[in-house]
């Protein structure tokens, strides 16, 4: 049975995706793609990709929103909030089922360690492989940030998972991005709260987003530093004056220790965030394994999608080869055996 | 004269050969290295030079050469043999064959459909609708002025056929532009007729393109004709509508054989560096192109006749007007559409 390469991800908002799946095309490669909303169709956990016909898996995303919605007769807010995490909790019971039934080392990243990465054991383990990353804690006091303030001029607080979009009673819409904490906005911030990271603020010179792809670094220079509204978060785009974004080579040394990092994860792909600062320090940020790579690939003209779909079929080549060892030992035996035969 | 190229703000900047040598010096060197080169009677002239690329944000000042901020890669690639393609259209043509639905299965990423005579609505639905369903992006339409259509009407079909991005509506009695579907969809209402391909191949300021895209596939292959297919008034297969040559009638032909043709292939591969006068153009990484109607119609590596532009007086000239282009106007004949 012919084997193919497994896309798991999402039918909307996925342009990285259609794009990556038009160069499997062109370059005649065989795929199945597997959107979340596809579970909705399946009838049972037969109809589930299976592990003998999967060469690779690409794990991009798991579903964007559920094709249907649910709600409770006696609906208010916070038990429509419950029934909304229970069902995430269903639909991830199912989905990550497949982390188990594919091999694992078939996945492109390893999907366990994906599914639970921490943001603070990433720090750790950059700092393990001799990566520069900037002063991080975890603190739940102000007086804990004034004595911080005392070793740093400015500190940022940001999500220790990811950020979210808040939507307030009239359909607005609230961003959560990363906030400075200075000695003139100290009083602002409650003596007591939530466990929240704060990090050394690094004043950087540019950004660097470096898509890593099977021991490559694919990076871009951003040059956010001249734009008010993009100075402490690029994220927070401003459409009328694109931040410039540029092709970037980082040090061999870096390079290395990038791929020391990636390896120990088991991640064959996935965006690498660094800042350089006014010195030309770099300071590692850190890793979304699922990475857009889009972002990156078109501006610096590097064809990720292309060099990504090319990686797919060499593990289509590689599962052929494991399969067909000990065919052809055999046959080359035939062939020395009765050299006239054929 | 030079061009700066903006690829990524889509902008260009015309700048004088001096200090695009200024520029390029800079690469390599720090700035007192530049007015040691160039004197000390330049520094103010160099510092402007330098003003002007932070101003529009081309550049920085830092303390040392980055070598880590390397080249752009101009390679070029698409995942279709053909992306590109332009249909006259002729409701006497069949467009339900294989060759049709073969080409369409390409990813073909853009589509021109012509209408040189006035057509109804419900036609240009019924063959808008077949590209549901195929991974076409983007559709422009070329419409003949008909009072009926108004912006209204326009505006209810671009909402349900959201692949038609753009329209071009020839024979207009004024000229105009306007936008609908909330601002995402020009219509530029043309103010004289378009009726047949002759009127193509014009190189304009206003046609030039900054752009990585272009930039890039301009540097290997032809940027008008490259992984590029038409389909004429006549149902014949082309290059381009006004090319002489054909590659057989799209109810018989072979989409295979068409795309193996090497003759098809040899004008997508004349880059605007092997075209005589245009190598030395400024321009020519932003230029449209046109091989179809040349300076020498027997030499395919002339220059566009439809290009009024003289890079080395950087002036632009009347085309029609210019005494050695005649022959050549006449050959095409060219000479009663021109007016």
């Amino acid at each position: 049975m012919s084997q193919k390469i497994l896309i798991l991800s999402q039918s909307h908002l996925e342009s990285t995706t259609d794009h990556v799946c038009l160069w499997m095309d062109y370059l005649r490669i065989p795929f199945l793609r597997v959107n979340g909303e596809d579970f909705f169709r399946f009838e049972n956990l037969g109809d589930l990709p299976g592990d003998t016909a999967t060469a690779a898996v690409w794990y991009r995303r798991k579903i964007n929103s559920f094709p249907v919605e649910y709600s409770l007769k006696q609906a208010d807010f916070q038990t429509q909030y419950t029934l909304k995490r229970f069902l995430i909790d269903e639909f991830n019971g199912v989905y990550s089922f497949l982390f188990h039934t594919i091999s694992r080392h078939k996945w492109l990243n390893d999907p366990l360690s994906e599914d639970r990465l921490n943001k603070l054991h990433v720090l750790a383990l950059a700092r393990q492989h001799g990566i520069p990353t900037p002063f991080t804690e975890v603190v739940t006091t102000r007086a804990a940030i004034a004595g911080l303030l005392g070793l740093y001029q400015e500190l940022i607080v940001k999500p220790l998972s990811e950020c979210i979009f808040v939507e307030g009673a009239d359909g607005e819409q609230y961003k959560m991005l990363t906030k400075t904490i200075n000695s003139a906005n100290l009083r602002m911030v409650p003596e007591k709260f939530f466990p929240s990271l704060v990090q050394e603020k690094i004043i950087k010179k540019f950004e660097i987003r470096s898509f890593y792809l099977d021991g490559d670094c694919y990076s871009m220079a951003i040059f956010s530093q001249n734009n008010q509204k993009t100075k402490e978060d690029f994220r927070n785009y401003d459409t009328q004056r694109p931040n410039r974004t540029v092709p970037y080579k980082l040090p061999a040394e870096l390079e290395l220790k990038l791929d020391q990092l990636m390896r120990s994860l088991g991640f064959r792909t996935g965006s690498i965030d660094l800042m350089v600062d006014m010195e030309g320090h770099y300071h590692f940020l850190e890793i979304n394994p699922e990475g857009q790579f889009g972002m990156v690939s078109y501006p610096c003209n590097y064809y990720l999608e292309k060099k990504l779909a090319r990686l797919l079929q060499q593990s289509i080549s590689h599962e052929e080869e494991i399969h067909q060892q000990p065919e052809r030992k055999e046959r080359t035996a035939a062939v020395t055996v009765f050299p006239g035969e054929r | 004269m030079s061009l700066l190229y903006d690829l990524q703000l889509r902008r260009y900047y015309h700048i004088p050969n001096d200090t695009a040598d200024v520029y390029l010096f800079l690469q390599q060197h720090s700035i007192e290295e530049c007015v040691a080169h160039y004197g000390e009677d330049n520094r103010e002239t160099i510092e402007d030079y330098i003003d002007f690329v932070i101003s529009r944000e081309l550049g920085f000042k830092d303390q040392q050469l980055l070598p880590e901020l390397t080249t752009l890669d101009l390679s070029w690639d698409r995942y279709a043999d053909i992306t590109n393609v332009i249909i006259e259209y002729n409701e006497a043509i069949d467009y339900d064959g294989p060759f049709f639905r073969e080409l369409f299965a390409l990813h073909v990423q853009a589509l021109e459909i012509r209408y040189y005579h006035a057509v109804t609505l419900d036609k240009i639905r019924a063959f808008v609708e077949r590209f549901n369903g195929t991974t076409l992006k983007y559709i422009k339409l070329v419409l003949s002025y008909d009072k009926v259509l108004d912006l209204q009407l326009l505006d209810k079909l671009v909402k349900q056929y959201p692949r038609v991005k753009s329209l071009l509506i020839h024979s207009s009695p004024v000229l105009r532009q306007e936008k609908i579907f909330d601002g995402s969809v020009p219509v530029v209402f043309f103010d004289k007729p378009i009726n047949s391909c002759m009127a193509c191949g014009e190189i304009r300021a206003n046609y030039f393109v900054s752009n990585l895209e272009l930039f890039t596939e301009s540097q290997h292959y032809n940027t008008c004709l490259n992984r590029k297919l038409s389909i004429n008034l006549n149902g014949y297969i082309k290059n381009c509508p006004s090319m002489q040559e054909d590659y057989g009638h799209v109810a018989t032909a072979s989409l295979r054989q068409v795309l193996d043709n090497p003759v098809f292939r040899r004008y997508g591969s004349i880059r605007k560096d092997d075209i005589t006068v245009c190598r030395d153009c400024e321009f020519r990484h932003a230029c449209t192109d046109c091989r179809a109607y040349v300076e020498n119609p027997e030499d395919v590596y002339s220059k566009p006749l439809k290009c009024g532009y003289d890079p080395y007086t950087n002036k632009w000239e009347d085309w029609t007007q210019h005494p050695m282009k005649q022959a050549a106007i006449a050959c095409y004949g060219l000479k009663e559409t021109n007016n």
